[in-house]
């Protein structure tokens, strides 16, 4: 059983600097050109509008913008928080909110023809509802212009706040994706508070209980020094809070001040926990070192909605 | 006509710099759009910078180790 393998928390052969040369021979991404990058650019510098591609350096920018899709970052682009592993400016945004944010975003979508949108944000611990009010006013703006694109958002914890999680739950996006990011004993390393973890987990496991219309998806970040067991242990606890879908990719410093990459997992390795995680009862898995939440979200879409809202009773 | 060719910018925010591992093409080689013509790491991952247009290598601007930024020029084709 693959389930009860373990896995040495060691430090890796694999040079992790991340200078010249050192990277493994899997993590090479096309660097973004052409025309059909270039017009995504003009469209996100026109609509004045912030991508998590860009603001967490992404190596999947080139191949995502290429095929004119963009991961929208709303609430701005300085987050209250200051994790290890991001490169999202941190700073006091002071309860700033920019009101025409939703709408810019959603004719962003329009101008890009984006079928299946995915709305994130950096976190707002600043204000009372954490932004939820625009995370509502994002979905609805949206819709409202682009009616046959479907929206999956990817939010922060809001501290915990239900209200907050019900008020964009109340929008109904297909998916609601919020991060677990890492293994429980890491968050206290990673995001300086490990209670974090099970903070997380209520999260999902109130947006699965809220309605089943919606469809429940986390990721994971891994190469920060987690064993099998610890991952393993994870997948198990988003699957006991509802969480239908799951991602796995390779963590990657975005620059010399984050947190050092411990450990590069190997394609090997990401396969065999795809299939750890399907034979867990997940809808649909994904995993590959540059798979990121929204990396390829739309894919699954028309498959979930089938299994969910089929013809076989759940 | 001879065309520079520049490391495309990836707009505010974006990683732009980078340093280059090496050459994926040599003076004299004949390329097509879409070849690979570089390869560069960031401190996130390694990148091969795709040729814009189809032409000939005739001057390569930039060496192994360079440290490069967006829309610095990388190589000379003749098209």
């Amino acid at each position: 059983m693959t389930e009860n393998k373990t896995e040495q928390d060691v430090p890796s052969a694999t040079p992790s600097k991340g200078a010249l040369g050192e990277f493994p021979p899997w993590l090479r991404r096309p660097w973004g050109s052409g025309a059909l990058f270039e017009s995504t650019r003009n469209v996100v510098q026109g609509y004045r509008v912030h991508t998590v591609c860009q603001s967490a350096r992404c190596p999947n920018q080139g191949d995502c913008w290429q095929r004119r899709t963009a991961t929208f970052m709303i609430l701005g682009n300085v987050c209250t928080r200051n994790c290890l592993f991001c490169s999202v400016r941190s700073g006091n945004p002071a309860r700033n909110v920019d009101l025409e944010e939703p709408l810019r975003v959603a004719e962003a979508v329009r101008a890009l023809s984006i079928r299946h949108a995915v709305i994130t944000s950096v976190t707002r611990d600043d204000l009372h509802d954490g932004g939820a009010q625009q995370f509502l006013n994002t979905i609805r703006a949206i819709r409202e212009i682009n009616p046959h694109t479907t929206v999956e958002v990817l939010t922060p914890d809001f501290k915990g706040d239900v209200n907050a999680v019900r008020t964009v739950a109340e929008a109904y996006p297909e998916v609601f994706g919020h991060n677990i990011e890492t293994v429980e004993r890491l968050h206290a390393v990673l995001r300086r508070n490990g209670r974090l973890y099970e903070k997380s987990l209520s999260l999902l496991r109130f947006v699965s209980g809220f309605s089943d219309k919606i469809i429940v998806k986390s990721a994971l970040m891994l190469g920060h020094g987690e064993t099998r067991d610890e991952i393993v242990k994870t997948l198990q606890d988003l699957r006991e809070v509802g969480c239908q879908v799951v991602a796995m990719g390779q963590y990657l410093r975005p620059t010399k001040s984050q947190r050092a990459v411990q450990r590069y997992i190997t394609p090997d390795e990401f396969q065999e926990l795809e299939q750890i995680a399907y034979s867990m009862g997940f809808l649909f898995v994904t995993a590959g070192p540059f798979v990121r939440s929204s990396y390829r979200a739309e894919e699954p879409i028309s498959m979930l909605k089938e299994k969910r809202f089929g013809s076989v009773a759940r | 006509m001879k065309v520079e060719i520049r490391l495309p910018e990836l707009g505010e925010d974006a990683e732009e710099k980078a340093s280059v591992s090496r050459w994926l093409v040599n003076i004299g080689d004949i390329v097509n759009t879409g070849d690979d013509l570089i390869e560069l790491t960031t401190d996130k991952a390694a990148f091969t910078v795709p040729c814009p247009q189809n032409g000939v290598v005739v001057e390569l601007l930039v060496e192994e180790g360079d440290e490069v930024v967006a829309g610095d020029p990388l190589c000379i084709l003749e098209s």
